[in-house]
């Protein structure tokens, strides 16, 4: 499912929520100046995007917000409620994952005669919320009330590839909205962060669970991320599967069907155990857990450990249950299934031809029409499931050949996965750089994954033109590994 | 063309035309059809519709009516008409070739013949003018002027493979169902496909050696390259494999191993000359008869399969001449079959899982750009060739929700790995390891990737299962072919 990230304002409505203090205080507005990267020519950047989000003072003289409200940003201002002053504001801690962000304002003045918000309680279907933020179409502050609808593993599209625990409001969340907070009984219950197009009177909020594991996370100064075990789980309804397992048939129990390559439970797990709890959670024959009276996804039992932590699992393997604790980790592999931010793409440019990892940015720059998509697709997203085997760290494309006399006759597809250069098999970035210095004919032998493709660099040549097309293109590196 | 070519092309069509009637009595020669075939819906493979055409076909023997083979494959009824009215004939096909796309008819009754005379097929006109596309039409004979646009070589209508073509342009309108060609009084072309006013068409030449040998009783189709090739632009690539001279040649990427071929070519071999005519780096030769041709026209261009050609090539820095023996074309050549004419689509439903061959046709089947809309799962293996220990995949393609399956009723699209420990390449594989169960459940493990990778059911309740399941969705039989 597609989605589109809307941005929350907070609408001042007359009646004030019943709280003994005034919320809308806390919120403030923020204006985002950003540059996205040209990931195809990866050493500039594009045009300046002016946008804006909202925002609240937390303790510690810290503001929340979301972290695509604040991605690729040059400048951060923020601006408060009923103040005509705007300061400027640096991003502190940002969690990509899970879309948040913290903000700091070394002014202050800021911070004076604010009382930040405080955090509540997950909240409970059916219930009232209010939601605050500078939704576009307005200056002021506005704010909208509304009931929780559901609460499920939302995807987080700003990320794109990672399902974390959101719940659904039908409380307007408009663009503009995103990063305020989402209240009720005057606690913070949530971040507006996004909506779905085509879907009504529907907006999400990212809820306590998630923003507490983002705080927790940045306590020791560096922000990890949510972990994951590498499970892939099936339901276990069958009654045939359960006979099989020797499982009574007690609706409890999700079937391990395969485990990730290169991630801890493929350690400690195996094919075809059946997990019965995951902390504190059963689990039921569906794949869910029962949290907080919620049916979820198993997988938000796992999300509630920090990166490193042990996951007590408790399974049925071999006709009895069995204790088995998991090691979470955050999968660094991971980042180049989904969107990437705030770090420049790496890239290494040699003789016209621009070499880059080969990430999901990549391919969406690349186009539905190129005829390189889909190996570009399968290298990403579905070579790890089938063969793990010959996965690489980091593959490596061909972003563009830029046009010049000594590329004019090469043929090469943008976004072609490359397989070696001059014999070495090319694992991430640095051995594109480590290949082109090993010549043995004169000739530089580029060879592609696609079946038997390859084209070649005159050395000299290509040498002697990389420095004038560098120029010609106003490339101001060969490289940014 | 070449001498040697221009001679037996001559002796072909003097063979052809031993037959031939008086060049004007093309109402004696043309006739219509009327055809009626079994279309089948992949994604329901239980299922039939019927399709049907109306074809034009060519006297060029004693009941023999030459057409194209498009609408006549899986045919349940053929029907013949002589003058453009009048009574309509039974017929039967005597011979197809679905990768040339030519057929021959022939009425059930000899007196269909009467009055029908053979007309003489010979080479598009040289000069290129003075072409008409001809057939019955509302009982009157039609005959509209047809203009050259050009020789191409493309794929075919039924098969993978590249082969000359000829596009002409004429006001005629819905052709493309065998109508002929003529010129000069004789047969040079058949219609093949038609948009807007361009018409594609089998020249003669191209066909007339699988006639000739037809006739003279063989069994030969055509052969091609199976090999990928890519031109060459760049001059490092030159220099890199060594070449002296001028830039030339077509570079050989890959040599699948299906179709075995021996002496065979190489990757990375350049193509320098096919039967003496010199490829440019684009892969293009000069042919006599229809100028620059892509080098794909050389496996047809009065070759058969099972003919060599000679194929020089620059490997290892120095020539080599290999004698190339073409490969007949086959659609099992692929591990996805390009197609599977005059059979019925195969199943097999186990318990409401429904198994079908992983083949073109079921893809073709998620719609005309089923290329972006299939699942990349499947879509990955359509470059791939069959190998000894994977000659074929089979796929889950659905679950006919029951009791029985709850749990998977979901699932589809999921490429079978292993039944009961049974590594599968075919339905034959699946029936054989269904018949030997481990410890009372059958165990299905698909291939890694973006669904489900194992299922179980139970063996004693399966047959009572399908059968209530076959039942209920009112499909007629749980296989095709049915299981031994």
């Amino acid at each position: 499912m597609r989605f589109t990230l809307w941005l929350l304002l907070l609408v001042a409505l007359s009646a004030a929520p019943a709280s003994a203090f005034d919320p809308e205080k806390a919120v403030v507005q923020i204006f985002t100046a950003s540059q996205e990267p040209d990931w195809v020519q990866p050493w500039q950047f594009g045009s300046v995007q002016r946008s804006s989000g909202s925002g609240f003072i937390i303790k510690g003289r810290r503001i929340m917000t979301n972290a695509h409200v604040v991605s690729w940003a040059r400048q951060v201002l923020v601006k408060r409620f009923d103040d005509p002053r705007i300061y400027v504001a640096r991003v502190k801690f940002v969690g990509h994952d899970c879309d948040l962000a913290l903000l700091e304002v070394d002014d202050s003045l800021f911070f004076k005669d604010i009382e930040p918000l405080e955090f509540g309680e997950l909240p409970k279907v059916r219930s009232t919320v209010v939601t605050y933020g500078y939704p576009a179409g307005g200056e002021q502050i506005s704010f909208t009330r509304g009931v929780v609808s559901r609460i499920e593993l939302q995807t987080y599209a700003h990320a794109g590839n990672r399902s974390l625990l959101g719940v659904q409001t039908d409380a307007a969340i408009n663009p503009g909205n995103s990063g305020g907070p989402v209240i009720q009984d005057g606690k913070v219950i949530g971040v507006a962060f996004q909506g779905i197009p085509g879907l009504e009177n529907a907006g999400f909020f990212i809820p306590p669970p998630v923003i507490e594991h983002f705080i927790e996370d940045i306590s020791d100064g560096v922000y990890h991320g949510f972990p994951l075990t590498g499970i892939r789980t099936r339901p276990l309804q069958n009654p045939a599967y359960r006979r099989k397992l020797k499982l009574p048939d007690n609706g409890l129990g999700a079937r391990v069907d395969s485990l990730i390559a290169d991630m801890p439970a493929r350690e400690k797990l195996r094919v075809d155990d059946v997990l019965l709890k995951i902390g504190d959670h059963e689990v039921g024959s569906d794949g869910n857990i029962v949290y907080a009276g919620n049916r979820l996804q198993l997988a938000a039992a796992i999300q509630e450990a920090q990166h490193g932590a042990e996951v007590p699992f408790t399974v049925w393997r071999d006709g009895r249950e069995q204790e088995v604790l998991v090691p979470a980790v955050v999968d660094e592999n991971d980042q180049h299934r989904g969107r990437q931010y705030d770090l420049p793409p790496r890239y290494f440019f040699f003789g016209g031809l621009v070499f880059t990892t080969a990430s999901y940015d990549l391919l969406r720059t690349v186009g539905a029409s190129s005829p390189a998509r889909q190996a570009l697709m399968y290298e990403i997203f579905y070579r790890r499931n089938e063969k793990p085997e010959t996965l690489r760290p980091e593959p490596v494309a061909v972003s563009t050949v830029l046009q010049a006399e000594s590329t004019a006759n090469l043929r090469i597809l943008p976004g072609s996965l490359i397989d070696k250069i001059n014999g070495v098999k090319i694992d991430r970035l640095e051995d594109v750089v480590k290949a082109f210095a090993k010549v043995t004919d004169g000739q530089h032998v580029i060879e592609f994954q696609k079946e038997g493709q390859f084209e070649c660099l005159d050395h000299k040549a290509a040498s002697a033109s990389n420095q004038q097309i560098m120029k010609l293109y106003g490339i101001p590196s060969d490289r940014r590994l | 063309m070449n001498s040697t070519h221009r001679m037996l092309l001559t002796a072909l069509l003097a063979g052809l035309s031993s037959l031939n009637a008086p060049a004007a009595e093309w109402e004696n020669a043309i006739i219509s059809l009327q055809t009626t075939r079994k279309a089948f819906s992949y994604s329901r493979p239980w299922q039939r519709q019927s399709g049907s055409a109306n074809k034009t076909a060519v006297m060029i023997g004693a009941n023999e009516f030459l057409t194209t083979a498009e609408g006549l494959q899986d045919l349940t009824l053929l029907r013949l008409q002589k003058y453009g009215r009048g009574q309509w004939w039974a017929g039967e096909l005597s011979w197809i070739d679905h990768h040339a796309n030519i057929a021959v008819v022939r009425a059930r009754d000899l007196a269909f013949n009467d009055g029908l005379k053979p007309v003489e097929i010979g080479t598009p006109d040289p000069s290129r003018t003075g072409w008409e596309i001809i057939r019955w039409k509302s009982g009157n004979l039609e005959r509209r002027a047809a203009e050259y646009n050009q020789y191409l070589v493309q794929e075919g209508r039924l098969t993978f493979m590249q082969h000359l073509q000829l596009e002409a342009s004429s006001e005629i309108d819905a052709v493309g169902w065998g109508e002929p060609m003529i010129a000069d009084g004789r047969v040079v072309a058949l219609s093949a496909g038609q948009t807007g006013n361009n018409v594609r068409l089998l020249p003669v030449s191209f066909f007339a050696p699988l006639l000739q040998n037809r006739r003279e009783g063989g069994q030969r189709g055509l052969g091609y390259f199976p090999f990928v090739w890519t031109p060459v632009h760049n001059p490092d690539t030159f220099a890199h494999l060594g070449l002296p001279g001028e830039p030339r040649g077509a570079l050989i990427l890959d040599v699948p191993a299906v179709p075995a071929v021996k002496p065979n070519l190489k990757a990375r071999d350049l193509i320098l000359e096919v039967d003496g005519n010199p490829i440019d780096n684009e892969g293009y030769y000069r042919d006599p008869d229809h100028g620059l041709m892509i080098l794909e026209n050389l496996s047809t261009r009065g070759r058969l399969a099972g003919d060599t050609v000679k194929v020089k090539v620059w490997r290892n820095r120095a020539e080599a001449t290999i004698e190339y023996p073409l490969p007949a074309a086959n659609f099992t050549d692929r591990l996805l079959p390009f197609a599977a004419y005059d059979s019925e689509p195969e199943y097999l439903i186990v318990g409401g899982l429904v198994f079908q061959p992983l083949n073109l046709p079921l893809l073709q089947a998620f719609g005309q750009n089923w290329q972006q809309r299939a699942p990349l799962n499947l879509t990955k293996y359509s470059d791939e060739v069959p190998t000894p220990k994977r000659p074929g995949l089979v796929v889950l393609s659905m679950v006919l929700p029951d009791p029985f399956n709850l749990g998977y009723q979901d699932q589809r699209w999921l490429v079978v790995d292993k039944v009961n420990g049974r590594q599968i390449g075919g339905l034959p594989d699946l029936n054989a390891a269904l018949a030997a169960p481990p410890n009372g459940f059958h165990e299905f493990a698909f291939m890694p990737g973006s669904g489900v990778e194992r299922m179980v059911l139970d063996v004693a309740e399966t047959p009572a299962a399908t059968d209530r399941i076959l039942h209920q969705y009112r499909i007629p039989a749980a296989a095709h072919p049915p299981a031994e």
